[in-house]
This record gives structure tokens, sequence and C-alpha cells, in this order.
């Protein structure tokens, strides 16, 4: 067992864990955070994707003990209590999500993308999600999803 | 040098498991003491929208405020058993279902009263007047096995009708295949939730897509060789175009509010019309899906 302190959505969290342990266990199992979803579990669907370090990553490739110290964003870190994250107030608006299961990842992909570049094209978009798998859209209306919540993120930097 | 091809292809499907099978729905619809109206249903939904459909069957054959009227779902110990979330089967079966338990307690709540201001009240007067507070809904389909030596019988009932255009461009030098373009229009009856349902044919689109041009199952001895996302490839949102939907929206009689069936009706014209838009484009038929690289490759050069 080995100590190691891991930030989620701005808390901290210091567990005794088998250093075998990936970061999707960690977060789901240790920390109780459901939202974060296993799907192939080998790094091909994207459904499990968090916010490491400001960079995507499967989180069911990555052992929680080499996660130590750094700041992890998962999709309950994105609403502010009941104030939805613009990406999601998007995505519910244009209908992106059917069955839910890839819609954390697909967001969590959307605003590492959107954060780093808050203009990107359709073409962009579409290379930006291309990691997460979704069997139920035909992606169209997520990528309008994005869209929109492009508009809304650059509209509330104006109003600031 | 990359061909460009259009293709397109029109179906026509059943909704419902047919041939006389047994294909049943039932719903419960019960009034509280509270003024709250709950729908006892069992419609599972796993994406394909039906928690929407019914909630909305309920609220429009109610009349009531939306807020009122809750679904309850997925608990055998509460409710009868609508069948599966298959067969295109819950927006027609168990919407009829739904929209026949809510008929019920709505013709229940105008004996009570004939003005409904307030739910609580139309309650006590319904508990007062001995008027029945819990109903039950019900709806089989009608259709009959099919005798195969007069071919007479009822297969389905009621058929939901589609068609696509399909462009694509394929590199008559490795033979891979692009979709460029595809526009989507079906006739369901009418639609329920229009923005749920443009989601389905879209998506319906997008399996088609995997199963015209890159879906393959690969099986040695009875095992599946390829059973990851690594190897068993499904469409990537860079795979995808940007998918246009229309409906025709034709009202079916039997349907609740004129629904039929949606769900599977959408992803059948899309391989048919992309196999035909590769002939458009570079002159060859493919007839052993997927058309990968290697098969359009070959078939053009045996072609040539």
């Amino acid at each position: 067992m080995i100590e190691v302190t891991l930030k989620i959505n701005g808390k901290m969290y210091t567990r005794k864990i088998n250093p075998m342990l990936r970061l999707i266990d960690f977060i789901r199992d240790e920390i109780k955070l459901k939202g974060t979803k296993e799907g192939c579990g080998e790094g091909e669907c994207g459904a499990c994707t968090v916010i490491m370090n400001g960079k995507t990553v499967n989180s069911c490739l990555v052992l929680a003990a080499s996660a130590n110290g750094a700041e992890i964003t998962t999709i309950e870190g994105l609403s502010n209590g009941d104030h939805l994250h613009p990406i999601q107030e998007a995505f519910i608006e244009v209908g992106a999500v059917q069955c839910g299961y890839c819609i954390p990842g697909m967001i969590l992909s959307t605003k590492a993308l959107l954060d780093e570049n808050l203009d990107a094209t359709e073409a962009q978009i579409k290379e930006g999600i291309s990691g997460n798998l979704c069997r139920c859209t035909g992606y169209t209306k997520i990528v309008e999803g994005v869209k929109i919540a492009q508009k809304k993120i650059i509209n509330s930097q104006e109003g600031d | 040098m990359k061909k460009r091809g259009v293709g397109f292809a029109s179906i026509f499907y059943g909704t419902g498991y047919g041939n006389g099978f047994p294909d049943e729905s039932r719903a419960t619809a019960e009034i509280k003491e509270d003024g709250s109206i709950i729908i006892y249903v069992g419609v599972s939904d796993v994406g394909s929208g039906g928690l929407s459909i019914m909630w909305q069957i309920a609220i429009e054959t109610l009349g009531v405020n939306k807020e009122f009227v809750k679904i309850k779902h997925n608990n055998t110990s509460m409710m009868h058993d609508s069948g599966t979330a298959a067969a295109s089967r819950q927006t027609y079966n168990t919407g009829n279902a739904v929209l026949d338990a809510c008929s019920k307690l709505k013709k229940n709540m105008m004996l009570a009263s004939e003005e409904v201001t307030n739910l609580k009240v139309l309650y006590k007067q319904m508990v007062t007047k001995r008027i029945e507070t819990r109903v039950e809904g019900y709806f089989k389909a009608t259709t009959k096995e099919v005798n195969l030596e007069t071919g007479q019988g009822n297969p389905y009932w009621p058929y939901t009708f589609g068609a696509q255009m399909v462009t694509v461009e394929v590199d008559d030098e490795t033979g891979k295949v692009d979709i460029l373009d595809i526009v989507s229009v079906n006739d369901a009856g009418k639609i329920v939730n229009p923005v749920l349902a443009a989601g389905q044919a879209i998506g319906g689109c997008a399996m088609g897509i995997g199963y015209a041009i890159m879906e393959e199952v690969f099986v040695n001895k009875g095992e599946i060789k390829n059973r990851n996302f690594s190897n068993y490839i499904i469409p990537t949102s860079k795979d995808v175009p940007n998918i246009k939907s229309y409906f025709v929206e034709d009202i079916e009689g039997t349907g609740p509010y004129g629904a039929k069936g949606l769900g599977e009706p959408v992803m059948i014209p899309t391989a048919p019309a992309i196999i035909n838009a590769i002939y458009d484009a570079v002159g060859v038929r493919i007839y052993d899906l997927p058309a990968t690289c290697d098969k359009v490759l070959l078939a053009i050069k045996n072609n040539a």
C-alpha cells in the first residue's frame, strides 16, 4: 500500500492504496464519484476521460499512484451547484444526449479542447472528440452542442 | 483519383414483434391524494427516449400541467410488463397503453368534476363519489402470422417508411470510401418529440455507416477474434458527416396521436444507399459488407 494525494475537482484526497489501482477506480471506488464511466477499459472508447493537469487522459490507463499530486477534473467538477457549465447547458439544449454513457467523457474532451482553443473550427471539434466513441447520436448534435457552447462561453466572457 | 457518387435507398419496416407474436403493453394511471398523477409503465429507456415519449403522451391526454405528472418505470414489483424496448415498439405499443390508461383516468376525473382547477380537490371529489382513482391501460398489436402457403396474414402493423440520399467520395487508388453527406427522410407518423426523433434518425445513419464500410466480426472456430474497439472499428466523429434529418408526418390512425415506430428503420437505408453511391462513383457493386478498402480496390481492379 502506498499513500497518494490527488486534487479532484478542487478538493484534496489522501488515500492509502494498492499501487496497481487505476485512476478510474480511485475516482469511482475510493472517492465515490460515479460520473466517470468505464467503457472498454483499454483506452479505446474514451468513456472514462478525465482532465489531468489540463490534458485529457483515459482514466482506465493511468495508475492512481502515477497521478499523485495531479489536479484532476471529473464531470462532477464542471457544474457550480445547480448552475450547469455552458457545455452541459448546450448539450441539453440541442439534444446531444441519448443513452448518456459517453457524455461525461465527451463533455470533458470538449472542455479540454475549448480551454485550449475556444475558436475551434468544426474540423478541430471533430478531431477533439474523435477519441470518444458514441453509438447513439451519430455525433451531429454533439458537434452542434460544442458550437453552441463556444458561443455561450464567448458571450459570458464578453459580459465579464 | 477521388471520385464522387450519389446513392439512394428506400425502405418500409413494420413496428412491433409482428407475425402474431404476443405483443402487449400495459400501463397504470393513478391520481394521488397530493394531486399528483403517477403513470406506472414498464418502459425501459436505454437512450431511445421512451420515458420522455410516455410522459408527453400522458400530459397531452390528461390535459394537466406537466409538473403534476410523473412516470414510474423499470420496477416490475410496482408495474406491469410493457415488453422490450426493441422492435421499434415502445412509442406505438406502450404509447397506446399509456394513452388508454390516461384516457380512462381523464374520463373518471371529468365524472367527478367537469372543470378541473385543483387536482387535490378533484382527488377528494373522486373518493367521495366512489370513482376509481387508479385505472389500467392496455394495448395489444393486431398482427397475424403469415401463412407461407397462401401468403395470407398480417405480418406487421403499422409500417414506417424511409429514404436516404448519400454522397460518397471513393479513392480509386486506395479503395477508401468517405461519406460526405447524408439526408435522411422518415415517415414515422406523428413525431411526438422532434429533438429525440432527429437524434434517433441521425444516430441510425451513423450505425449504418459502420455497417456499410467498417464493422466486421471475424470468427475462428466459434471464437470472435476482434472483440475490442481497437480491431472492431465503429464510426468516430471524424467518420460521420453532418447528417440532415427530415420527417414526413403521415398520421397513423391506430397510433398514439398518430405515431409509429422509428428506432430501427432509420438505420436500414444507409448501407444500400452507400453501396449505390459507391457504384455511382466508381462503377463497382459490392455484395459483401462491409465495403472495406481492400474489397472496393479489388472490385475496381477486376472491373478495369
